[in-house]
């Protein structure tokens, strides 16, 4: 089975902005994918003029903040770095010939969504619930018209990544599987990985094929 | 996902609910309240939500025979716009701000499809169809949250102010083709198409990039106008009531009743017929307001729309409009001066004013008998005897002295004019007497009762009322005895103003030398007359002139006589 592979285009965000860019982004894809009967739920941004969807599933929204907290202690780790990457694959398990030293099952990866992240202005944001950051009161009115100016080139970026979403979800439609009967929610298995800077996506998938080890949500 | 062995009839059935869905999730994405003031609550999953695993909950009542909606079958062409209706300016045309266009495309000849012999892949056809709609499904319902129609959406539904313009939709199974100069202004999306057995299913969207050009904004409930008569102001009648609403002066089109609102246009369930095409060439409204409301908002279509004022059969307005009249604020603190809070305070006034009836209820500090031409002469009644409103008691203020000691009028009398002895009695209470150049009378203020002439009004007299006046107003009164006891003399003819001259009478009496100081002065410092010997009393004595001793007598007399005869005439 080939796996599709779609790379998003590069946002440049804020620390402060990091948590809310992600939600957008991941329960997007995640709600075109989660084909099992869902209640989808309208989630307004706090920081943009944007609506997004979730498919409604309690645990996929507590499993996406919990990544994005780890995503986001990883970074103010590595403050140096500034280009980072959230990696979204789908897979189907599979049983493959039983082997010495080796698990019985098997992840084939069928999709895989690549989320790339320009960080600047670093600050630490680790509360999940904390999505803004209080101005410097000393900053100038240049800066607050800068930011303003990021704001609203960051929101048409977001935008423009979730249309490519829409794009690609549409167009590639025959590499999925097939959806279990009576699903309801998720029909199929995912996982979120957080890539280091200093390794590419290429680099990740032949990690994950060589080792045969999966990292695993729960 | 339902079985069929008519591979055939599945697929139109899958079109014919993906249309609907389509529509019921356009609808509402767009259409405030469309189910209306509140929302349905969430269930359970019923069959209708299980189709493409997307469960929207109950569809609107104008969709609640969606088969209705495409009459012809599913090759009609599904046109969905979405327009934005200024509300306040019937004049203002409707303007379409997205148009949705769902249609299953017949399949070519040439392709696979159009050929019914492949009957194995079918199955998997219908299987992959329904799959890819139930993608393409939830890529319109995204879509629809990405568009800049959502904001003005939410701010229709978030919002309980009442703006400018409605959000309206038009369902019809012909798309009128825009014209070059529109068609440049709208932003085109499509969807990658579904293949069906029936053909292709597409779905397109043209939208407004931008729907700034519209101005949207709260609508005002007034217009803006001059409020002259303001509470408060000297034009103002605190008994009038406000004028009518606005809408009714202006002769303006009122909002579609709900000013909390926004409102949203379509067909009444009620007028919808199973088989009719679903296309108006007007869409009409129904709005998310109370029960009575649809009903008489679908008679909407029969009212032309004009300029004129069309009132539903409860009038919203009263609801619009009473609020800022009911809470009307008042604009400016009422200003005290103003006639109407006068006479509430008039009551309240400085105990000096006295009233020229003898209704007023406020006894603090009133002469008993205003019509007495003698009744300058007359200190006002003490606080104790003011505070009662009895006419019969005040004839009784009016002769008597209210003491502590129950000093009366005879023995007020008699203190005024020398009783040493009474005055001895009560003479910490009451003062002194002084036969010496002036009758200077101290009273305290509970049994002053010895009026005073108007003219007699010195800025340094402290009013019989006042607490601690007396020691004060001694040793000013001394130096001005012989001008006292001048002025005294005219009193009788004076009606200037009672309290000043109750004030002037009194300081003067305080001040007064004791008529007999050898009398006091063996009362309280005996020993020191003792001491002094009779030499300094007797030049005492021989300091002050005999006339000055008969001017003081004959004061007194004529006080004497003042006091009888109003003592007479109350008796009468």
């Amino acid at each position: 089975m080939n796996c599709e592979v779609c790379e998003l285009k590069e946002l440049v965000v804020e620390q402060f902005e990091i948590r809310e860019v992600l939600r957008c982004i991941l329960h997007t894809i995640i709600f075109h994918r989660a084909l099992g009967l869902v209640r989808p739920r309208d989630i307004n941004c706090e920081l943009f003029e944007l609506t997004y969807v979730q498919c409604g599933v309690p645990e996929v929204e507590k499993e996406i903040e919990e990544k994005i907290t780890e995503f986001i202690s990883k970074i103010s780790k590595h403050p140096n770095r500034r280009s980072h990457q959230v990696c979204l694959s789908f897979y189907e398990t599979k049983d493959k010939q039983p082997a010495w030293f080796s698990s019985k099952t098997e992840r084939v990866y069928w999709e895989r969504w690549f989320i790339n992240l320009q960080i600047t202005n670093q600050r630490v944001n680790m509360k999940p619930n904390q999505t803004k950051v209080g101005f410097d009161p000393g900053e100038k009115l240049s800066s607050l018209e800068e930011k303003k100016l990021h704001r609203t080139a960051l929101e048409a970026s977001i935008r423009e990544n979730l249309f490519q979403i829409i794009k690609f979800v549409n167009e590639k439609m025959d590499h999925l599987p097939h959806i279990p009967p009576n699903a309801e929610g998720i029909s199929y298995p995912y996982e979120i990985t957080i890539l280091s800077s200093s390794e590419s996506s290429l680099d990740m998938l032949k990690r994950m094929l060589q080792t045969g080890h999966q990292t695993t949500l729960s | 996902m339902a079985a069929h062995s008519d591979s055939g009839r599945t697929t139109e059935q899958i079109v014919s609910q993906f249309l609907s869905k389509a529509l019921h999730a356009i609808l509402a994405a767009r259409i405030p309240y469309i189910h209306g003031p509140t929302p349905p609550p969430s269930r359970h999953p019923r069959k209708r939500d299980r189709w493409f695993h997307l469960a929207l909950g109950d569809p609107p009542p104008a969709l609640e025979h969606p088969s209705g909606l495409i009459p012809n079958g599913v090759m009609e062409p599904l046109v969905v716009d979405i327009l934005l209706s200024p509300r306040d300016d019937p004049t203002m045309p409707e303007a379409i701000v997205e148009r949705w266009v769902a249609q299953c495309e017949a399949p070519a000849p040439w392709s696979p499809l159009h050929s019914p012999a492949e009957t194995s892949s079918n199955s998997f056809l219908v299987k992959r169809t329904y799959k890819k709609s139930i993608i393409l499904l939830r890529s319109i319902y995204s879509v629809l949250r990405l568009l800049p129609a959502q904001r003005v959406f939410k701010m229709l539904c978030a919002s309980n102010q009442s703006y400018n313009h409605d959000l309206t939709y038009r369902v019809s199974s012909f798309a009128e083709p825009f014209s070059r100069k529109e068609e440049a202004e709208f932003q085109y999306h499509c969807f990658a198409p579904v293949e069906t057995q029936s053909g292709q299913l597409a779905v397109s969207v043209q939208y407004r990039p931008s729907l700034s050009q519209f101005n949207l904004e709260i609508s005002s409930l007034l217009p803006p106008m001059l409020i002259t008569d303001y509470v408060g102001s000297p034009a103002a009648d605190p008994m009038r009531a406000f004028p009518s609403s606005p809408s009714e002066r202006t002769g303006t089109r009122s909002s579609t009743s709900f000013p909390l609102r926004g409102s949203q246009h379509g067909q009444p369930s009620t007028s919808a017929p199973a088989s009719a095409p679903v296309f108006f060439n007007r869409p009409h409204s129904w709005t998310g307001g109370p029960s009575e409301v649809p009903s008489n908002r679908a008679q909407h279509p029969n009212h032309p729309p004009t300029g004129s004022y069309r009132k539903p059969a409860f009038n919203f307005d009263e609801f619009k409009f009473s609020p800022p009249f009911y809470m009307s604020p008042t604009p400016s603190p009422p200003k005290f001066s103003g006639s109407y809070m006068q006479s509430p305070l008039r009551s309240e006034t400085a105990p000096v004013s006295i009233p020229q009836s003898g209704s007023s209820k406020v006894k603090v500090l009133r002469s008993p008998n205003l019509s007495d031409p003698t009744r300058n002469f007359l200190p006002p009644p003490s606080p104790r005897s003011a505070r009662t409103t009895d006419p019969s008691s005040q004839d009784s203020d009016s002769r008597s002295f209210r003491r502590p000691d129950g000093l009366r009028t005879s023995d007020g009398y008699s203190n005024m004019y020398g009783t040493p002895k009474g005055l001895k009695d009560g003479r910490d209470d009451s003062g002194r007497f002084s036969l010496s150049g002036s009758p200077r009378f101290t009273f305290s203020r509970s049994s002053s009762r010895i009026s005073v002439p108007d003219d007699l009004d010195d800025p340094d007299f402290s009013y019989p009322f006042a607490v601690d006046d007396v020691d004060s107003s001694d040793s000013q009164a001394r130096s001005n005895d012989g001008k006292e006891v001048s002025d005294f003399g005219h009193a009788s003819s004076s009606h200037k103003s009672q309290d000043a001259a109750v004030g002037v009478l009194v300081h003067m009496l305080r001040t007064a030398a004791p008529l007999r100081d050898s009398t006091y002065s063996s009362q309280s410092s005996k020993s020191e007359l003792q001491e002094e010997g009779l030499g300094s009393t007797s030049s005492f004595f021989m300091s002050r002139k005999a006339s000055d001793a008969l001017e003081e007598l004959q004061s007194y007399k004529s006080i004497k006589e003042m006091l009888l005869s109003q003592s007479k005439g109350k008796l009468h």
